[in-house]
């Protein structure tokens, strides 16, 4: 029986493998010219009227670069990427001025729209009164083109800029905290990203301020060929609050397509950032042609006490993963969270997870992590819990389950714990399972198709993470997920 | 003689400190030798620096010769030349073979060899004691049905002690170790255990007891290559004054390897807060009809109990001690043989009771 | 309703039903009794779909469709409903959620329209409300940390909230105590007693149809129909036993 079904599964999967959102857009590109070398570093930071400490500053991470080798730890099956045969920088073609939405080109409104944008944004976006405030600086192929919401931003003092922006109009606050959670030398991929990032976000929210709107950035690769180096860095001061949302899509290319963000979060004291992530950028075909190559740094430094940092993740997309969202808890009392759900599919690959770095007294962390392997591909969890001996009191909860749909996939569950201080309590549990025959047709048995009922099924194993999401991201990958699995039983 | 050693960059070795070695390896072997203490009345064999000590012995089913035992582990692979064979059929000897290691300064190195045929059952106990740095490498063959039980107990008072295990296990056969650490040396255990047969069962666990600036370290793994395997590990990690004690517990299962069942039980206590207990229990898992779980925890003893006990009179030491056998004891009572997992329980003791 | 014709199922290559005949007629409620291992359960699997069930000879029809030519899901969208011995487990989906989505797919391929959230949610309560079965419950995850008798109960509210034409109802009656036995069965007989619908019994013991009256009652063994007689027989079987009516 599980033969036929096997089989069912395969083509099932066969069919769904044409990707639901693969279009291309036809916007004028400005390349920066192919390959990297110093004058591509100096081409990015002249084109975006750096300052000279900027420009010193990529300079030096460059030559840094050079003298690093791309990591090979993570369980992963990465093919040589020739770093020269790629663009560095496309800015896609604007009128003056972009400061209001009836100057956006309108290629990329109707890009919004293909790419399923919530109604409530579009609405948003179209200026409709009442409708739900939720802030978009569009980041389409590196370079912010739309801000909206600044004004009622700015009102309430919350800095929303694109990091380009930042560095001309803030750059203290920029200088103070750019590498200081991810230093410039961190890593292979976060070291390149120093030297060339193109564009990304900016955000301060100062103290004592309850950020008035949620705060979104969509990501999507367009042009063929370009890596994407975004940059991200969100400073909460004392006492304020923001939760900003992260969602990606990009449309079908054949070539592999490299992208390696850094996002850096700041706490202060009794600040809080809830940052949450759907990605669904474009997994390669059903054979691994093509796809994204998702290799991001994400950081979080709960610098003051109270200070807490929430990271979700619904990570669905992309050939390549490899993204360890963490947290450094320094802060007294401090608290961090990861809620992953990594879902993959056909041939891809995905070695993610995170790193909770306990330093402070009494902090604690949280980590759920659920991944579902299906097709050929392999699916798998690496995390570090650390606590250091100043870390008094500290305390871990981490929970990471596994789900095969089918017997040609892996899930690998790679946890580190690293413990010096005597009164820590480290708890750490994981399950590895399938999808039961039972509930399989139990569900079957109420009318639900096979299909449905998996993602039925998938959603529930999924639901402790998913319900951490903000409610539009919620539905949305929760649909993610069903797509994702198409004929995927086990 | 130059050594090869891994270094900390090598994954397997993160938390490993193996720069005693040189110093061993080139050092003359010139200690006084110790006196065994043997736990039971059977077959015994003694080697004293890696030689063996015909006088001393009574070797029964054990042989003494050169080992085929070839691999590329990069401590296991110094243990060549002579060393001990056991192979068993049905009818063989099925009582329990003790072997004794003394280490006297110096580096010594031994492989060894054991094959047991269909059915056939054996149980070893060994023991390293002495100074200096004793290496070896266990080549274990086990035919369908064989079981294999071992208990080792590592209590040199200083030096180094590495064992590396290869095991092999054909269909339903079974293969149980027992390891505790309660000397004063560092230690280093590797296992690789394939249950290429169905059925298989695979049991390694035990406790690691450190102190003062001691490192144990442990890195073992469980390979499920065929279907309906069982394999447990079960470890507990116990690290006081500024010593580390380290546990990576890998279970990998194939992709033909359905039903099988995996367990993972790593738990680390804390008592000293100079002292560091790392655990690494990973899962690689291909197949998906498996049930493969694992737990991990660290922390220290219950600071309650502690109280209760002190309320009712025990000495605070004591109420520790009484607390941390509880803690490692189901750890050793996978040792089959009675007298000698009496007489692990009662080092462990010893262990705890110089604490105070 | 329900036309059973010489009916042959097997299980991992073992024959289990060997040319099994029944009909069902709209408003009739039948019992099947049968010892052990008689097949009452590869019964009710093989009417359902359930994978692994495997039918090599015989033929069955539903309003004279071919069920056996049916996936588990069109079944029930068909009107079929199996109420599970054993129900199972869903972690984190809600009996909500999950009979929401049950409910509008069969609807769906019926060609009638989607339930809203709120006109599903009033029909979910008058069931619950009948049952005894609280709101909250409901908005459990599917079968999840219920007691047995939990999980029956959840099974009929499924079932009201569903609504089908013909009710199997597998061991419906085992693991309930008598309170809770009154209750399921006042749910059957209000939810299934009516002239356009049919309900199929598979029970081992006698009592459940003290409290739902069958018109018809079938011995079971050997995987096939040995007898078949009015309510009476149930008592017969119960003083007698299986023993010698099977014989």
């Amino acid at each position: 029986m599980s033969d036929v079904r096997n089989a069912e599964a395969q083509a099932a999967a066969d069919r769904a493998s044409t990707y639901e959102w693969g279009f291309t857009s036809d916007i004028e590109q400005d390349f920066a010219p192919k390959g990297l070398s110093e004058d591509t570093v100096r081409f990015i930071s002249a084109k975006k009227n750096e300052p000279e400490w900027m420009l010193e500053w990529r300079l030096k991470a460059y030559r840094h670069w050079l003298t690093m080798t791309p990591p090979d730890w993570a369980k992963l099956n990465v093919p040589p990427i020739d770093y020269q045969d790629a663009y560095y920088y496309a800015e896609p073609r604007k009128k003056d001025g972009p400061a209001s939405l009836d100057e956006v080109d309108p290629e990329i409104l109707r890009v919004y729209e293909k790419l399923g944008i919530p109604i409530e944004e579009q609405k948003v976006l179209a200026g409709v009164e009442g409708a739900r405030k939720v802030a978009v600086d569009a980041v389409f192929d590196s370079v912010s083109v739309a801000t909206t919401f600044r004004a009622e931003l700015e009102r309430a003092g919350v800095i929303f800029r694109s990091i380009s922006e930042a560095i001309r109009e803030y750059p203290d606050l920029v200088k103070r905290w750019l590498g200081k959670v991810v230093p410039m030398r961190d890593n292979y991929f976060a070291t390149l990203n120093c030297a060339v990032f193109s564009d990304g976000t900016f955000v301060y929210i100062p103290e004592g301020v309850r950020c008035p709107m949620e705060l979104s950035t969509y990501f999507r690769i367009n042009a063929e060929n370009t890596g994407q180096f975004e940059r991200t860095l969100i400073v909460a001061d004392k006492g304020s609050h923001v939760s900003y949302l992260e969602g990606c899509t990009a449309p079908m290319r054949d070539e592999n397509q490299l992208h390696a963000a850094v996002v850096e979060l700041v706490a202060l004291d009794d600040a809080e950032i809830k940052y949450s992530t759907v990605q669904n950028w474009y997994p390669g075909d059903a054979e691994g042609r093509g796809g994204i190559y998702n290799f991001v740094t994400k950081r979080a430094l709960c610098q003051g006490k109270n200070s807490k940092v929430s990271w979700t993740q619904v990570e669905t997309g992309s050939a390549i993963t490899w993204k360890y969202p963490s947290c450094v808890l320094a802060g007294e009392n401090s608290v961090g969270e990861f809620y992953s759900v990594a879902v993959t599919n056909n041939r891809q690959q995905a070695d993610t997870g995170t790193k909770m770095i306990h330093l402070g007294k009494n902090t604690k962390s949280t980590i759920v992590s659920k991944g579902i392997s299906a097709g050929r591909s392999d699916n798998t969890y690496r995390g570090l819990v650390r606590v250091a001996p100043t870390a008094e009191g500290a305390r871990n909860f981490t929970q990471c389950d596994s789900l095969l749909l089918g017997s040609t996939c892996g899930a690998h569950t790679v946890p580190y714990i690293e413990v010096r201080n005597p009164s820590a309590q480290i708890e750490h549990e994981a399950t590895t399972s399938k999808i039961s025959d039972d509930q399989l047709f139990y569900a079957m048995s109420r009318g639900l198709d096979q299909e449905a009922s998996v993602a039925l099924i998938v959603n529930g194993f999924a639901k402790e993470v998913l319900q951490q999401l903000p409610m539009e991201f919620a539905v949305e990958a929760q649909k993610l997920l069903g797509i994702s699995l198409e004929g995927s039983v086990g | 003689m130059t050594l090869a050693l891994p270094t900390t960059r090598d994954e397997d070795w993160r938390w490993s400190d193996l720069s005693a070695l040189p110093a061993l390896a080139d050092a003359a072997a010139n200690g006084g030798a110790v006196v065994p203490r043997w736990i039971g009345e059977g077959p015994r064999l003694l080697f004293v620096d890696g030689r063996y000590d015909e006088a001393a012995s009574d070797p029964g089913p054990v042989t003494i010769g050169a080992i085929d035992a070839a691999t590329d582990h990069p401590l296991g692979r110094l243990a060549t030349g002579a060393g001990w064979t056991l192979s068993l059929d049905k009818d063989g000897f099925g009582g329990t073979i003790e072997i004794v290691h003394i280490a006297i300064g110096g580096a010594n190195h031994v492989p060894a060899r054991i094959m047991l045929a269909e059915d056939a059952t054996a149980s070893i106990v060994e023991s390293y004691i002495g100074d200096g740095w004793a290496n070896r490498l266990t080549r274990i063959d086990l035919a369908r049905s064989a079981r294999l039980m071992r208990a080792i107990r590592i209590d040199q008072a200083s030096g180094f002690t590495s064992l590396r295990d290869e095991a092999t296990l054909a269909g339903g056969a079974s293969l149980v170790t027992t390891i505790l650490g309660a000397g004063e040396g560092g230690t280093r255990i590797d296992a690789h255990i394939a249950l290429d047969g169905s059925g298989a069962f695979a049991e390694h666990g035990g406790a690691l007891l450190a102190r003062d600036a001691q490192r144990h370290d442990a890195a073992i793994v469980v390979r499920h290559a065929a279907a309906e395997g069982t394999s447990r590990q079960l470890w507990r990690a116990v690290a006081d004054d500024k010593a580390t004690t380290s546990m990576a517990a890998r279970v990998e299962v194939a992709r033909d390897a359905q039903k099988t069942e995996g367990e993972q039980s790593l738990r680390g206590l804390m008592l000293k807060r100079t002292a560091t207990v790392n655990l690494k229990p990973e899962l690689e898992i291909f197949a998906d009809d498996v049930k493969c779980a694992h737990g991990a925890t660290v922390g220290e003893l219950d600071k309650r109990a502690l109280f209760y006990m002190e309320s009712r009179g025990v000495t605070p030491d004591r109420a520790k001690a009484l607390l941390t056998h509880a803690f490692i004891a189901d750890a050793l009572d996978r040792i089959g043989d009675a007298p000698a997992r009496e007489a692990f329980l009662a080092d462990a003791d010893r262990w705890l009771e110089a604490r105070a | 309703m329900l036309k059973i014709e010489n009916l042959h199922a097997e299980v991992d290559g073992k024959a289990i039903l060997k040319g099994l005949s029944l009909t069902i007629n709209p408003g009739e409620i039948h019992a099947i009794m049968g010892p052990n291992g008689a097949g009452k359960s590869t019964l009710s699997y093989t009417l359902a779909g359930r994978p692994g069930y495997d039918v090599t000879e015989g033929k069955v029809t539903f309003d004279g469709q071919d069920l056996l030519d049916l996936e588990p899901h069109e079944r029930a969208a068909a009107g079929l409903f199996l109420g599970f011995q054993y129900p199972v487990e869903i972690p984190g989906v809600s009996n909500v959620q999950f009979l929401r989505e049950a409910l509008n797919a069969q609807r769906k391929k019926r060609g009638e329209d989607a339930l809203s959230g709120g006109d599903f949610l009033k029909r979910a309560k008058v069931q619950a409300d009948a049952l005894g079965f609280s709101m909250d419950m409901l908005k459990r995850p599917v079968n999840v940390g219920f007691s047995g008798g939990e999980k029956k109960r959840n099974e009929m509210v499924q079932m009201g909230i569903i609504d089908p034409k013909l009710a199997i109802l597998d061991e419906t009656d085992s693991g309930l105590d008598i309170d809770a036995l009154r209750v399921v069965s006042d749910g059957i007989n209000r939810i299934m007693r009516t002239p356009d619908k049919a309900v199929l019994l598979i029970t081992h013991y006698q009592r459940l149809l003290d409290y739902v009256k069958p018109d018809f009652v079938h011995v079971l063994a050997g995987g096939r129909i040995v007898r078949t007689g009015g309510a009476e027989l149930a008592h017969e079987l119960e003083r007698e036993g299986y023993g010698t009516i099977a014989a």
